[in-house]
């Protein structure tokens, strides 16, 4: 399986020259008492600094596991992962949190928003497993809300919203740790088209201002709008 | 971070008001068990007046002679106490008083049962009374076996209304006393202080209770420090080595001077198989609603396992995660410590109004709130631990797709 070129994206402040993601002949099994599961095998794919990745591909073909892996919620079975240059496949639950709190927003196709906090309270989620003041919390939590266009929603909860604006909040949560990498999960996936491509803009506009993106999606449309496509089947790089 | 976990922790305890109030009901009622107890231990043993200097204080409550075939235990007798227990170093003072025994009166032809206890003046200066009328009586009159008595206040209402007692006459079966002092009335479980009327050791007909070795006296030994506590049992033990028990059927005897809490247990014959069967039932009493709660805090993780699973992708570590369970069950458990401390206070009000204790004045206290607190934080953090510590352990991506494997 060839290795995917590791491109570069001047445009959008990428002077790093290691790639923000690369994947070594990665496997993912899944095991229980008597199955075994073959997620992922021999991956190896690397993801530029800046660059919009959609990943495409029947369901069950392993789009979801590829992105859990690359997020550090996984560990591959086999392989090397590496984030930024560095080698995160043994890494600790300790620094694998770190990292994640530090360097990774994840935006989901169900929100994931917490029903008893406040918009406000959501986005600030991040925050609260850093050195941060609570002042200093609500600021940011208030700009990256202010991004996504729900400045005057922040008091309301996470049911008093529409499907697109919990989206918006998931996004807003997800960037308000000014994120280098920004992991969707099939974002658009319970939003009609409208509201879709609103939050496809969004991912854009935050790709352009310098964040890597890996989208997993269905929809062509949505893909078409990335630099690049990988199409699994079969937890297998197929282009 | 600590304001949002528990802004978020009441929040979800009211996204389930039924499960809420249940565990709650649970917790609360093991607590106010536990606060209770503590409350009537409270009102035995913490040093309120008199016995303000309790923490220094010793007694001598029983003497155990040893002969060949036989064994006596029983109370010291003033002649034990008197040839032995004084001078003892590291003793600042030392009184031998009675227990508060039975003493009958007529009062407009009722009789009346007053507890009498017999000390002599050494008794009023390691015990703080509150004297309402008059003051103590003192060595002449000990020495001289004066027939005056000092009384606590319901004996002065009992014996004269509401009028002043000072100089005036109790008979107490059949014997007249001046009534030299009235003195707060002292609750029937403060074993030492204890009694309706106190009179000197000495006003008593015969002395044949000075040559006893067992009878119903207790040596009250106040130390200068609880430092010196050692050093006084030392040489107590040192003395009753060489006890003269001549004349005697006995060949040894032994009795070890004691906390207040130590003469309690020894008096309900509570040993160390007795303590370890105690704290047994404590343990088991406690871990029933333990596991319990734990039961409940699973199943109820169960709806929060996606919020496990963001907190997680967001940088949330398992350690942090364990802090946030056990907190938000410690404020529930916080939440039930309030109101069996709400609860206690009722009970301890009703069982004063009971008067089942005779003067007893059961109440709740700044101390016993402190051991309703570390009770429900102990409680919070023993039935929060295992389930924070499941949930944290969640992988995060089963806990995002909401499945707790």
């Amino acid at each position: 399986m060839a290795t995917a070129a590791v491109e570069q994206y001047p445009a959008r402040n990428t002077a790093a020259a290691a790639a923000a993601i690369e994947l070594q002949q990665v496997e993912k099994v899944y095991r229980t008492d008597r199955i075994e599961t073959v997620a992922l095998s021999s991956l190896n794919l690397a993801v530029a600094e800046g660059e919009l990745l959609a990943i495409m591909g029947p369901s069950g073909c392993g789009k979801s596991t590829l992105l859990h892996l690359m997020g550090l919620l996984d560990v591959p079975s086999r392989g090397r992962l590496l984030l930024g240059g560095r080698d995160m496949t043994t890494a600790s639950d300790r620094e694998r949190s770190r990292y994640r709190n530090a360097t990774i927003g994840f935006v989901f196709q169900t929100f994931h928003l917490i029903p008893e906090l406040s918009v406000l309270d959501n986005v600030e989620l991040p925050l609260l497993y850093r050195r941060s003041t609570a002042r200093e919390r609500r600021r940011l939590a208030l700009a990256a809300l202010d991004r996504v266009s729900l400045s005057s929603r922040v008091h309301h909860y996470p049911a008093q919203l529409s499907g697109g604006q919990q989206q918006r909040v998931a996004v807003a949560r997800a960037i308000v740790g000014e994120p280098r990498m920004l992991l969707a999960d099939e974002p658009t996936g319970n939003l009609d088209s409208q509201m879709g491509d609103e939050i496809m803009a969004l991912l854009e506009g935050l790709n352009q201002d310098g964040a890597t993106v890996v989208m997993v999606t269905h929809d062509p449309r949505l893909a078409q709008r990335a630099h690049r496509t990988v199409r699994l089947f079969d937890g297998r790089q197929v282009q | 971070m600590l304001k949002s976990h528990l802004k978020l922790a009441l929040k979800v305890l009211w996204r389930r008001p039924f499960f809420t109030a249940v565990s709650l009901v649970g917790i609360g009622l093991t607590l106010l068990v536990l606060t209770v107890t503590t409350a009537v231990f409270d009102h035995i043993f913490a040093p309120y007046p008199p016995e303000v200097r309790q923490q220094r204080t010793l007694l001598v409550s029983f003497l155990e002679l040893q002969g060949e075939h036989m064994r006596s235990r029983s109370w010291p007798g003033y002649r034990f106490l008197d040839s032995y227990g004084r001078g003892l170093p590291g003793v600042e003072r030392m009184s031998i008083a009675s227990l508060a025994g039975s003493a009958f009166s007529y009062v407009n032809g009722t009789r009346v049962r007053s507890y009498l206890k017999r000390t002599d003046a050494e008794f009023w200066r390691i015990l703080a009374f509150a004297f309402v009328e008059g003051v103590p009586f003192g060595d002449d009159e000990v020495r001289s076996g004066s027939y005056v008595a000092v009384i606590n206040e319901t004996t002065r209402e009992r014996f004269f209304g509401s009028g002043p007692a000072l100089g005036r006459s109790v008979e107490l079966d059949g014997q007249d006393y001046r009534v030299v002092g009235v003195v707060r009335d002292v609750p029937f479980l403060r074993l030492v202080p204890f009694a309706d009327v106190w009179v000197p050791l000495t006003a008593q007909r015969g002395d044949g209770w000075r040559h006893e070795l067992l009878g119903d006296m207790m040596g009250i030994l106040l130390a200068r420090g609880r430092k010196d506590f050692p050093a006084i049992r030392t040489e107590f033990a040192s003395r009753l080595a060489g006890m003269d028990l001549s004349g005697t059927p006995y060949k040894s005897a032994y009795a070890r001077p004691q906390s207040l809490l130590e003469t309690v247990f020894e008096i309900m014959r509570v040993d160390r198989n007795a303590i370890g069967i105690l704290a047994v039932l404590f343990f088991g009493f406690l871990a029933l609603p333990v596991i319990n709660l734990v039961n409940l805090n699973v199943s109820r993780a169960l709806e929060r396992a996606s919020e496990i699973g963001v907190r997680r992708a967001f940088g949330a570590s398992r350690r942090r995660l364990v802090a946030q369970f056990v907190l938000e069950n410690v404020v529930l458990t916080l939440i039930g410590g309030l109101l069996a401390f709400a609860a206690t206070e009722l009970a301890m009000r009703a069982l004063t109004a009971s008067a089942v204790v005779p003067y007893g004045d059961f109440h709740v206290n700044l101390r016993i709130f402190g051991w309703a607190l570390a009770f429900a934080v102990v409680f919070g953090v023993l039935s929060g631990a295992w389930p924070a510590w499941r949930l944290s352990r969640l992988h995060p991506v089963d806990a995002l797709r909401g499945s707790m494997r």
